[in-house]
């Protein structure tokens, strides 16, 4: 019956600063998912290096890990049925330059400023959900989320690091 | 009725009377004393030369429009979608604006001597060390709901008149204020380097005082001095009045055009195609910059990924050094430039304005991509068979949208109508200029990212 899954997400340093943003983006995430855990860190060179080691090649690597190291972030576990879908479906493109026309009312068209700025990130499958939790929550023991016997529906905070 | 007026007409002396009456009262107002007529004369609600008009998106505070945290709550509207008169310009003199991405700054007269004044978002002390409560107990404000003085620390020796405001610009999180004595001030968010200063890792910029105080001599020398200042979202530029350009901040675009992507926190005279030209105007919006020398020559440099700076099959998407554009070579002289996220413009000798790039560009219901600059039609601006000569004079952009002003002072916008920012009175996109209705002639116009401020000239 149950078919949770869960998934990473990111609130980009720009949208940690806007506290309007934040606001209407937790309140967004509370109603349609379950919080496992959330947390204010620094993505350092190392912690980015690694989260984005998939883009070492493109040309906006060097952009991006600077970008995400220029602040702190919010980072979220969160859990739902088909829960990557739905938080991707909610930040919509990554393109915010074409998302505003495109999709005018996800969280990117909304908050995002620029390609890069672009608001928030979201775990594109199941694999790799599991390998940015494991990095930005070492700490976060994923066999106790086991999605078919039990869900989780209290929002446990973990104390920032 | 009638029966009534037809037997009192036999009547002859009551038909006389009236008309005697009608006569007399004529006379009475002929002969009148001229003196005692009543001279009108218009009121005009405040003294001040300039006001401000505000719209867009009010809930960072960056409009300034609220006094009060209770009575906002009780008005609630998240946006504001037309030109809505300023408070604060009604009693204090303001000679400059800018915007930020949720904040706004204030360059103002005043007889007390504070000259900058800012609202919006303060998240990174973007508007100065703002606290409320008592010394023991400051409670730092993250959000500023009306305009409030933002202290410049002054050298010993140092006048109101050496204090104000030549030239300001806002980034995303950073403000860069360049003052008529030739000091640069910056505060706010400095993670790649764009307040000047070395950048400290992990360095908390909430409830943070530190103003950056900058000479110009030490940036351009004792013989050249600054003239002005243009903000990308994350990084500084610097305009001398030899034309040359120093800039400082995010380079992972080649926003900076210092030859490599690096963050900066050292200003620092740029060259490429630039080097030996004199450079007149820099504007930059969010990553791609546009510059203008005296010749009506435009080069760029930073962020391409939309063809806007260059559009070979092998062109590059970040310029790292600023060089001449081959995009623009047709349109003439070249008067005015504006450079949002996607897209650029340009404003010639002959008042045409051309745009390129990706978005809505202003010719028809749809979003285009195009490298090839083209022109809007001149009726589009308010020229007509009355006012033949009305021509656009300046022109701007923020990330997402466009506008531009005319010789009779009138605001034309359209792009992107982010939390209503276009000023038209609705929250739909637009798709060609329209004109924005404001009570005043547009001086200038501060592009935000989701909000905009024009300061106007009352029409009387």
């Amino acid at each position: 019956m149950y078919n949770m899954e869960i998934t990473l997400a990111l609130l980009k340093p720009h949208i940690v600063r806007n506290t309007y943003a934040v606001h209407q983006l937790k309140a967004q995430m509370e109603s349609n998912f379950n919080i496992l855990a959330a947390k204010d860190l620094r993505v350092t060179k190392e912690l980015s290096e690694c989260f984005y080691v998939e883009h070492k090649d493109k040309f906006f690597y060097y952009r991006l890990t600077s970008f995400m190291q220029s602040g702190f972030c919010s980072a979220f576990i969160l859990q739902s049925e088909s829960c990557i879908q739905k938080w991707r479906q909610l930040m919509g493109p990554t393109k915010v330059f074409k998302a505003v026309y495109t999709d005018p009312n996800c969280i990117r068209a909304l908050y995002g400023l620029s390609d890069t700025r672009n608001a928030c990130h979201g775990s594109d499958s199941t694999v790799s959900a599991l390998r940015e939790i494991g990095i930005i929550f070492p700490e976060f023991d994923i066999s106790s989320v086991n999605n078919q016997s039990k869900v989780i529906n209290k929002c446990v905070h973990i104390k920032k690091a | 009725m009638l029966s009534f007026k037809i037997l009192r007409s036999s009547n002859w002396a009551s038909v006389h009377l009236s008309r005697q009456y009608t006569t007399k009262a004529k006379r009475v107002v002929l002969s009148q004393d001229q003196s005692k007529i009543k001279n009108y004369e218009p009121k005009t609600t405040d003294a001040h030369a300039n006001r401000v008009y505000v719209w867009g998106f009010q809930e960072t505070g960056a409009l300034g429009l609220q006094t009060n945290v209770k009575k906002a709550k009780e008005r609630y509207t998240e946006m504001v979608h037309h030109p809505t008169r300023l408070q604060f310009s009604n009693n204090n003199e303001i000679t400059d604006v800018t915007a930020g991405y949720g904040f706004t700054a204030y360059a103002v007269k005043r007889s007390d001597g504070l000259t900058l004044f800012g609202s919006g978002l303060n998240t990174d002390s973007q508007l100065g060390y703002q606290v409320k409560g008592n010394k023991k107990d400051p409670a730092n404000l993250d959000v500023i709901i009306y305009p409030t003085a933002i202290q410049l620390p002054r050298l010993q020796g140092e006048t109101d008149e050496d204090m104000q405001v030549k030239s300001m610009s806002a980034g995303r999180a950073h403000l860069v204020v360049l003052t008529q004595n030739g000091t640069v001030f910056t505060m706010g968010n400095n993670s790649y380097g764009q307040c000047g200063r070395s950048i400290i890792e992990e360095e908390k910029y909430s409830g943070s005082a530190l103003i950056n105080r900058i000479a110009q001599r030490d940036i351009c020398g004792a013989d050249d001095e600054l003239v002005a200042v243009e903000c990308g979202q994350d990084h500084t530029m610097l305009l001398s009045k030899l034309g040359r350009v120093y800039t400082c901040g995010w380079g992972a675009d080649g926003q900076t055009g210092q030859g490599n992507y690096y963050s900066a926190g050292q200003i620092t005279l740029i060259g490429g195609d630039i080097e030996k030209e004199r450079i007149v105007r820099i504007a930059c919006a969010s990553d791609c910059v546009l510059a203008l020398n005296e010749k009506g020559d435009v080069f760029g440099w930073g962020n391409s990924e939309y063809g806007q700076l260059d559009d070979a099959p092998d062109a590059v998407t970040q310029i790292c050094t600023p060089r001449a554009l081959t995009l623009t070579k047709g349109l003439g002289k070249v008067k005015d430039v504006a450079a949002g996220g996607s897209f650029c413009m340009a404003l010639n000798d002959q008042g045409l304005v051309y745009t390129w790039g990706y978005g809505i560009l202003g010719f028809g219901p749809f979003v285009e991509q195009t490298s090839k600059p083209q022109h809007l039609l001149p009726p589009l601006f308010g020229r007509n068979d009355f006012s033949n000569a009305t021509t656009v004079v300046s022109i701007g952009c923020g990330v997402f949208h466009m506008g531009a002003v005319n010789s009779d002072g009138d605001l034309f916008m359209w792009g992107k109508n982010r939390f209503g920012h276009l000023g038209l009175g609705h929250k739909k996109d637009q798709f060609f200029p329209f004109k924005a209705a404001i009570n005043g002639k547009v001086l200038k116009v501060a592009y935000g990212v989701d909000h905009t401020i024009a300061l106007c000239k009352p029409h009387i």
